[in-house]
């Protein structure tokens, strides 16, 4: 019995815990290593801004291939905005849109207006690429793309291998 | 020192039980601090095992600071730097196959064969265990890696895949985690599981050596993946199934049965000296296959004129406890509350009650065993009960049922109903008969002041028994010299096949008589007594357990991918 109610529990918490899963925040250097170190020539990695109410993330994944993640919004249930840092991204045939820091271009690429307003969102820098896969409701898309553009910042490489040189005394490779 | 005073010779009826003080020192009080007989204690291993825990807490309160996690991984690239001097192209080939070998598939194959073996096997308290620990170890892996949220190595290059953040390694935890739930949920304790855990540490020290040799893993990484997987796994075990009470065993038998041999065998010999004054020569297993509630022991007692005496001992243990919580809970769902089927709080009290109605019984003058108390084996855990062992007496299916026979095991349910209390499992094994006499055993299913409907079932189920060794009209012949036709119309008005014991309702079966129904034809009409199948209680303990299956459901998929295993 003991052990039926602590499986039970266990497993609704960790469930819980999976669900809500921690994508490192941009004031958070020493976690952001993992994703710079997911693309090693990437000269920008994604972080995580204060969430808009109503957001929240998940399945944080960091490999040797690149960092994904997703940014889920209570007004767009079921259908998160997709984030993965990967080396390059394909923007053939999409549109150049204005660029939020030096040495970013950033690119839009619309699969469809009405009834939903998908498409993709790419933040290309040297040595890598953010892609942001989008899909929402017609009506409210003005305001989440704004808010999720908002929510997730990119931290500069050469800061992070400063402050890791200070903070922890080891070089950030490359 | 006796604490209790012998009876004065001349003076023992059957109703008082005769001490048996051959012990030179006689009874003995424990003097307060002296530890029970059987002490619950971690053994060293255990204790290092839980110092190993302390040091991952140590570890990882190292890492939640700057400082601390600078220090921890400038030392551990040290020592990657010096497993890198030695690559070499064909090595790195080779620690990259051992590094495939050890996938999450090959975890999940060992995970999941251990549950099917578990399963076939029917060994559900190791399966439950199992899950619990693999559960435990990784909620606890998830939370640290998000806590942590350690980096791999860097200033080297990472030559092997991988996957989230670094500490602890969650590779070396899982495959290490699958390998002691092997260990400790299949394999025997003693000279296999210490091969066992040889050939483990090679394996898992072969695939750590590979992932430092790739840099994917710092070595505090590991060390404290290796302690999640293997210490604290082990004192899991330890509490879930502690191997003295739930010995992993595929020598068949009833695994509600203790293992009485080693400090447990020494604990009931010191037991019984120190707490009943009795001088022990021989404690060995008997009619374990009849048994399932408790672990049934003979005890061979040098008397003080140097004879010998049989003594008939049960041992009960945590594990019967629950048992008969499940038995109960599972009578009440399928049949209803057919009366009072509160589980047993404790150990304790499981054994009080049966030792306080062997009591009462025999002050009933009804022919159960002679009752000499119970020892404490382990406080709350174990209880050992001692009674009369019935020397000479044949389980009534094998023995010769003749006319005196009859009566006198219908007399005794006479005296049952005279003095207010039921046996509740009459059946074959349940009834000895020696010199014509019949006499009860196992009363521990038995209630004072019945219900009336228990009270006929007995009556009936006593018919049933007698009937297979003789006819049920000449069985219903003698009841009418103890019995108004009245009294056996009620008690086969009360009879259903549910209200019949497992034993009795098979060998009925294997007659091939209607016995039920042709004592019924021989009994004045009676409608038949309404056995409760629902109330409130059975309602709502068949609810819950449908939202508990439903639960499972929804939750076991959670857990199979929380667990790893899918």
């Amino acid at each position: 019995m003991l052990a039926t109610a602590t499986l039970a529990a266990g497993t609704a918490l960790a469930g819980c815990a999976a669900i809500g899963g921690t994508v490192p925040g941009c004031g958070d250097p020493l976690r952001l290593a993992i994703i710079a170190q997911s693309v090693p020539t990437a000269s920008y990695v994604p972080c995580l801004h204060d969430l808009p109410p109503g957001w929240s993330t998940s399945g944080f994944d960091p490999s040797q291939d690149g960092t994904g993640f997703l940014l889920d919004s209570d007004r767009s249930a079921g259908r998160p905005v997709t984030v993965r840092l990967t080396v390059a991204c394909d923007t053939g045939g999409a549109s150049p849109s204005p660029s939020w820091g030096p040495g970013v271009l950033t690119y839009t690429r619309l699969y469809s207006i009405s009834p939903r307003f998908a498409g993709t969102l790419y933040d290309v820098f040297p040595g890598g690429c953010v892609r942001y896969g989008f899909d929402f409701a017609d009506g409210s898309q003005i305001a989440l793309v704004e808010q999720f553009e908002q929510a997730v910042g990119l931290y500069p490489r050469q800061q992070l291998r400063l402050v890791l040189k200070r903070e922890l005394g080891v070089e950030l490779s490359p | 020192m006796s604490t209790l005073p012998a009876p004065r010779p001349g003076h023992e009826g059957p109703e008082v039980t005769p001490l048996i003080i051959a012990s030179p020192r006689g009874r003995r009080r424990r003097p307060s601090g002296e530890p029970p007989p059987l002490p619950r204690h971690a053994d060293h291993s255990i204790r290092w095992y839980l110092l190993l825990g302390g040091l991952a807490g140590v570890l990882w309160a190292g890492m939640s600071v700057p400082a601390g996690l600078g220090l921890i991984t400038r030392a551990d690239l040290g020592v990657l730097h010096a497993v890198a001097a030695v690559r070499a192209g064909w090595l790195t080939r080779v620690m990259l196959e051992v590094d495939a070998l050890a996938s999450p598939w090959t975890v999940r194959l060992m995970a999941w064969g251990t549950i099917a073996v578990l399963v076939s096997f029917r060994r559900f308290r190791h399966l439950a265990a199992y899950l619990v620990v693999v559960l435990g170890g990784a909620l606890l892996l998830s939370a640290m890696t998000q806590e942590i949220g350690r980096m791999r190595p860097v200033g080297i290059v990472v030559l092997g895949p991988w996957q989230g953040y670094a500490q602890p390694s969650r590779p070396v935890a899982t495959l290490t985690l699958a390998l002691t739930g092997m260990l400790y949920t299949l394999v025997p304790a003693g000279r296999w599981r210490n091969r066992g855990r040889w050939a483990a540490a090679v394996v898992v020290g072969v695939f750590c050596a590979a992932r430092l040799y790739l840099a994917v893993d710092h070595p505090t990484d590991q060390v404290t993946a290796l302690i999640i997987g293997w210490p604290l796994a082990v004192v899991g075990f330890w509490l879930a199934v502690p191997n003295d009470v739930f010995p992993v065993s595929y020598r068949g038998g009833r695994q509600a049965h203790l293992d009485i041999g080693g400090r447990r065998g020494e604990a009931i010999v010191t037991a019984l000296d120190h707490q009943l004054g009795l001088a022990v020569t021989v404690v060995e297993p008997f009619g374990l296959e009849a048994s399932a509630g408790s672990t049934p022991l003979r005890i061979r007692v040098r008397e003080p004129g140097g004879a010998e005496t049989v003594l008939f001992g049960k041992l009960y243990a945590l594990s019967h406890l629950r048992s008969d919580r499940w038995y109960k809970l599972a009578r009440t769902v399928i049949y209803g509350r057919l009366e009072d089927e509160k589980p047993f709080s404790t150990v304790r009290r499981l054994v009080e009650y049966e030792d306080h109605l062997l009591r009462l019984m025999r002050d009933a003058g009804l022919p159960v065993p002679r009752p000499y108390g119970f020892v404490e084996i382990t406080p709350e855990r174990e209880y050992l009960i001692v009674m009369e062992f019935f020397d000479g007496g044949q389980e009534m299916r094998k023995a010769q049922v003749d006319d005196p026979v009859i009566d006198d095991a219908l007399r005794v349910v006479r005296r049952m109903w005279d003095a207010g209390v039921a046996h509740r499992d009459i059946k074959p094994s349940n009834i000895l008969v020696r010199n014509g006499q019949a006499l009860l055993i196992d009363v521990a299913f038995a209630a004072v002041r019945p219900t009336p409907w228990r009270q006929a079932v007995d009556l009936a189920n006593m018919m049933l028994t007698l009937a297979l060794a003789s006819t049920p009209e000449h069985v219903y012949e003698r009841a009418l010299t103890v019995f108004a036709a009245d009294d056996v119309a009620e008690a086969f008005a009360a009879c259903r096949s549910i209200t019949i014991p497992g034993q009795l309702r098979s060998l009925m079966r294997a007659d091939g008589r209607h016995l039920t129904s042709r004592f019924r034809q021989l009994a004045p009409a009676r409608r038949p007594v309404p056995v409760q199948l629902w109330d409130i209680r059975r309602a709502a303990a068949t609810a819950a357990l449908v939202a508990a299956l439903a639960a499972a459901v929804l939750l076991s998929g959670i857990y199979l991918k929380v667990a790893g295993l899918l």
